[in-house]
């Protein structure tokens, strides 16, 4: 059965982490993992502690962009930061980061390729099969914590709706149900192994994230807030900024829906 | 000229409204003057004057302190204005979603811990939050725009 319960036994024997997943909230229902971990008013407060839902009421990414999964099927996660020392000089990389993590962790364990489009959406087949929303909060210039939402289709087999980029999933791809315990102990095994990378060595990230783009050198269109910038995506610095060769100059873009053309 | 009628000529100056008296006589001159009313008139209007100087007085001191108060509230106010600045680089929202309410609006009651915006980096949504309590003063930048670290964002007249 493709939709039974997550079985936090397995999933517990194959984490080796120190500190990510070590505290794991698990719940049948929930409005958004992310929202969970923002909300004050409960409990989650361990750093690395990882709450993943079996369905989410109002999952949701940037701008609110609403997040579909069916219930017990697929992975709906979130990694809650509070020590931020270590990763404070990274913030603007960690997007980049993740998605590689989680493009790695697929890799590794289906033999599936996949694709990277900047900042952090992955693709398999030019078909979307995780989103990423990064989230924060600074009481005045102080950052307080940083939570990492993770969504990936996993054994979900049909997409009803429209999207901007259409889904797919792991099981679509590999055609075989999947484990969904072992696909989460890869990505937090590997997350942690990057933490600790970023700040040893973080252009040896930059070059593996850049070597799973494919978009990299191709004509994109990017969409800020209803403005259209065309150009030629030229590089990633180091900073995670796309660099835009346009005709006058080379832009530095942190922000926008990239598409090529 | 005996004693008695220098005191006669005493009285008389008294009874009167003279000032002086003034009488030769025999080779003896005898001048008697008294305090005029007029040194008293002087003297009443010496004191409203001086009571004019006084009220003036009285008028132009608290109207220094005022003065001096206004300052020190201005001090104190500018003082008591807290700048909420930008931790990172990004793009400023005033809403979560471009339909929805801004978090907050010019003359809002902050708390510590209000969500005040969010500014987007990489795909990194940063809520930030209040750490004072007071009343916001004044909105620094505009929806939508790119944000340099440290940029001030908001002034709150602090509780």
């Amino acid at each position: 059965m493709e939709d039974k319960k997550f079985n936090i036994e397995i999933f517990d024997i194959k984490l080796d982490t120190q500190f990510i997943g070590r505290n794991f909230y698990y719940y049948d229902e929930l409005d958004s993992t992310n929202s969970f971990l923002m909300d004050k008013k409960f409990g989650a407060k361990e750093n690395g502690c990882v709450v993943l839902a079996e369905f989410q009421t109002s999952g949701r990414g940037r701008l609110e962009r609403t997040w579909e999964s069916q219930k017990n099927l697929n992975l709906t996660f979130s990694i809650l930061f509070t020590e931020l020392e270590m990763i404070e000089n990274s913030l603007s990389i960690l997007n980049l980061a993740t998605s590689l993590v989680v493009a790695q962790s697929i890799e590794n364990l289906f033999q599936l390729k996949t694709d990277l489009k900047w900042p952090n959406d992955i693709l398999i087949k030019e078909k979307k099969v995780a989103g990423i929303l990064l989230e924060s909060s600074s009481s005045g210039s102080k950052l307080n914590k940083l939570i990492i939402g993770i969504g990936l289709n996993v054994n979900q087999s049909k997409f009803l709706g429209e999207y901007k980029i259409p889904p797919t999933s792991i099981r679509i791809e590999s055609r075989s149900i999947i484990e969904r315990e072992r696909v989460l102990a890869e990505i937090l095994n590997n997350h942690e192994a990057m933490i600790y990378k970023l700040v040893d060595n973080p252009s040896s990230m930059l070059n593996d994230w850049k070597n799973k783009c494919s978009m990299l050198g191709e004509k994109i269109c990017i969409e800020q807030n209803g403005k259209l910038i065309y150009g030629v995506f030229e590089d990633i610095d180091e900073e995670g900024y796309l660099l835009l060769r346009t005709k006058k100059k080379i832009e530095k873009i942190n922000f926008g829906d990239v598409s090529v053309i | 000229m005996d004693l008695e009628y220098i005191k006669k000529l005493v009285r008389l100056l008294d009874s009167t409204s003279l000032t002086s008296i003034e009488i030769e006589e025999d080779g003896i001159y005898i001048k008697l003057k008294k305090e005029s009313k007029i040194p008293k008139l002087v003297t009443t209007q010496i004191n409203p004057q001086s009571q004019i100087v006084e009220n003036m007085n009285t008028i132009s001191v608290p109207a220094k302190t005022e003065t001096v108060k206004q300052e020190t509230k201005e001090e104190k106010s500018s003082s008591k204005l807290h700048e909420i600045k930008s931790p990172i680089v990004g793009t400023f929202y005033r809403a979560p979603t471009p339909e929805a309410d801004s978090y907050v609006r010019v003359g809002d009651k902050i708390s510590v811990g209000s969500v005040m915006c969010i500014i987007e980096a990489m795909k990194l949504m940063n809520e930030i939050e209040s750490d004072v309590a007071g009343k916001l003063i004044k909105i620094l930048v505009e929806n939508g725009t790119p944000i340099e670290y440290g940029q001030p964002l908001f002034l709150i007249e602090v509780e």
